[in-house]
């Protein structure tokens, strides 16, 4: 699945497609299960040159019932800062930013842990 | 302090005026976002992660407080009340909107300021040492020099668009507060025996990717010549340099690919052709200039204070006067460092109500002067020592009286991906895990000087090259991951650091440091900092204390 992100020309804000509109919550993103979908919302973005700048796609991801951004950088933007909780669209706090807080801050694999005593 | 003359003004106001109709075209769609990008740019103005991001130039680190008292409005005003000093001496506001950007850029230019050459492949804020008029140990107020180097590289059009970045910094002390080795042009002013001033020019340092140490290639050369100088070393990187591989367009490649001597013969030819007098400044014009920068009206003291030795009966006072207090040129004076450090708090962040106390402060206490300081740290540089109770009251009383300085939780961190587009993990939060558990005052003082610096990427911002513990955050598979390396330091001792093994998980970063620590304090033999021990013992016992399985 896939959702359109860009930044606010106007403002810099992070925003996300929602059927011909743009919305401001990450949770509010239109998700695009197909590649023609995404495509053409993707052009009508481009072409709104006066309204937002640096329009793309991101690959999302279902986490225990709520859709988050795969990567890690698109989740700091869906977010905000993580040094500053009261910035950003985490401010609002609703349950949609706490599953996507929850899934963001837990670390997914084991990585090279081991190698560390103690 | 340098005030900015009719033709800077008028300058500063042109460009203001220009921007605010760049502006106007490109949200009326007159322009394009490829159009418009490169001019915002040259204005400082980036776009990253959750908003546009103005990097403000503060020349050589020093600021007025009514510079100071107007970046606290500007950031209470039209972005969220604070900002970051950056490791270039710079300030960054994090959540402009383009919208209001002409405002601010008219608001910074009433009190001197603009993001001008803050970005882009030009000549970037020249840096000086913090200390600049108030060390006893320089030869020569290194901020003339700056100032003179201000003047002939602002929008000047050959080198407006060079293969890629220049960073210049000048210090004029015994002892590098500037990292000078790590630009691409450091230059250490010294007095020879006849009293004459000369520079010794340090040439293609940088950290980035390919780190480098700059070179000297000239021990001595008069101070007078500079600007010819300055000159045939940026034309024969403009004609020489590559410009076909990004990674490779610093001056630090170039000298690397020629050699030092070779480079140096090139400039020096280069320079015999620049005819005396036509670059150099003329005596008068550095009259002028070095006037702005007179000694301050310092009273007659004595060199001992009964308050301010009466005051280390507070024993946090006591701290703050070891770390934080420094000697000062002029008996009866010191040189106060403002940590921006305190632990849990973003390296480098100042809202806008500790701005406006620490110009309230330095009005009362420094001379209305405050510096910034490449640590991502603030400085008062003339303060009475009869005043430091009181100063230390008032910079308590808004948090700025953390007594770290040099020590492990003054952590220098770039915003890294928590604001930064380039970045590929997060470093301030890691900075804050660390400062954190190391926050007990007395354990880090205990270990001592240890200078930790932590980059996002690979551009090392965050000086991680440099620290006696580096940091790097890296990507592996969307995780972040923390790459250590020992024994950096930007200090006269320069030394580029050595990776210490694998990369460790976010999670695990803050403890991996701690076994570092630890390993230091059992190997330390008396009055060794980190770095000492570090270099006597080598990489091997550090790496054994980290990595359970390091073979």
């Amino acid at each position: 699945m896939k959702v359109l992100t860009a930044n606010s020309l106007a403002t810099g804000e992070v925003v996300f497609w929602s059927r011909g509109r743009w919305a401001k919550a990450f949770a509010d993103g239109e998700r695009f299960a197909d590649e023609a979908g995404a495509g053409t919302a993707l052009a009508a973005a481009e072409s709104q040159s006066t309204i937002v700048v640096a329009a793309y796609l991101i690959d999302v991801e279902e986490v225990d019932g709520h859709w988050v951004p795969v990567s890690y950088r698109e989740r700091i933007r869906a977010l905000g800062p993580s040094n500053t909780p009261q910035h950003g669209k985490q401010a609002d706090g609703d349950a949609d930013v706490a599953a996507l807080v929850a899934a963001t801050f837990a670390a997914r694999s084991t990585g090279r842990v081991k190698l560390i005593k103690r | 302090m340098y005030r900015y003359d009719t033709y800077d003004k008028a300058m500063l106001t042109d460009r203001s005026n220009e921007f605010r109709h760049q502006v106007a075209r490109r949200l009326a769609g007159e322009i394009t976002e490829d159009q418009f990008k490169p001019l915002r740019l040259m204005n400082g103005l980036y776009l990253q992660l959750h908003a546009y991001m103005l990097r403000i130039a503060i020349p050589y680190g020093t600021l007025s407080t009514r510079q100071l008292r107007r970046l606290a409005w500007v950031a209470r005003t039209y972005d969220k009340g604070y900002g970051h000093f950056t490791t270039r001496t710079n300030l960054q506001l994090h959540w402009i909107k383009l919208r209001d950007a002409p405002d601010v850029m008219d608001a910074l230019a009433e009190v001197d300021l603009h993001g001008i050459q803050t970005s882009g492949n030009c000549i970037r804020n020249v840096t000086a040492d913090p200390y600049a008029g108030a060390t006893a140990d320089e030869v020569d107020d290194p901020r003339v020099w700056a100032e003179v180097i201000r003047q002939w590289s602002t929008v000047h059009p050959e080198f407006s668009y060079l293969p890629r970045k220049f960073k210049i910094a000048v210090t004029a002390s015994a002892k590098d507060r500037t990292a000078a080795r790590s630009y691409d042009i450091g230059l250490q002013l010294r007095r020879d025996r006849e009293g004459q001033l000369s520079f010794e020019v340090m040439v293609g340092g940088g950290q980035g990717r390919t780190p480098y140490l700059a070179k000297t290639i000239r021990e001595h050369l008069p101070a007078d010549r500079l600007l010819s100088y300055l000159d045939a070393i940026i034309r024969v990187y403009n004609r020489k340099s590559r410009r076909d591989n990004i990674h490779k367009q610093r001056i630090k490649i170039l000298v690397a690919t020629l050699g030092q001597e070779e480079f140096a013969r090139q400039v020096e030819a280069e320079w015999a052709k620049i005819e005396a007098g036509t670059v150099d400044l003329p005596d008068t014009e550095l009259a002028r200039i070095r006037g702005a920068f007179r000694p301050r009206a310092f009273e007659t003291l004595a060199s001992a204070s009964k308050a301010f030795e009466a005051a280390k009966a507070d024993l946090a006072f006591a701290r703050f006067a070891r770390h934080n207090v420094k000697p000062h040129k002029v008996a009866g004076y010191a040189i106060v460092d403002v940590s921006l450090k305190a632990p849990g708090e973003t390296p480098g962040d100042c809202s806008s109500e500790q701005m406006e106390a620490l110009a309230d402060l330095a009005d009362r206490h420094s001379f209305g002067e405050v510096r910034v300081n490449y640590t991502q740290n603030l400085v008062l540089p003339h303060v009475k020592l009869d005043d430091l109770p009181e100063l230390y009251a008032g910079l308590k009383a808004v948090g700025l009286a953390t007594s770290n300085i040099d020590l492990v939780s003054d952590i220098i961190a770039c915003p890294g991906l928590d604001y930064c587009s380039l970045a590929n993990a997060r470093a301030i939060p890691v900075a804050q895990a660390i400062a954190l558990r190391f926050a007990d005052p007395e354990r880090a003082e205990t270990i001592g000087e240890l200078k930790i610096k932590i980059s996002g990427c690979i551009n090392a911002c965050g000086h991680h090259h440099l620290g006696n513990i580096g940091i790097l955050g890296v990507d592996k598979k969307g995780e972040e991951f923390y790459q250590l390396s020992l024994g950096g330091s930007g200090d006269n001792d320069a030394s580029l650091a050595e990776i210490l093994g694998p990369a460790v998980h976010f999670s695990r970063t803050p403890e991996a440091v701690d076994a570092l620590v630890d390993t230091y304090l059992s190997h330390r033999r008396d009055g060794e900092r980190f770095l000492d021990t570090y270099r006597r013992i080598g990489l091997k016992p550090f790496k054994e204390a980290v990595y359970a399985n390091a073979d």
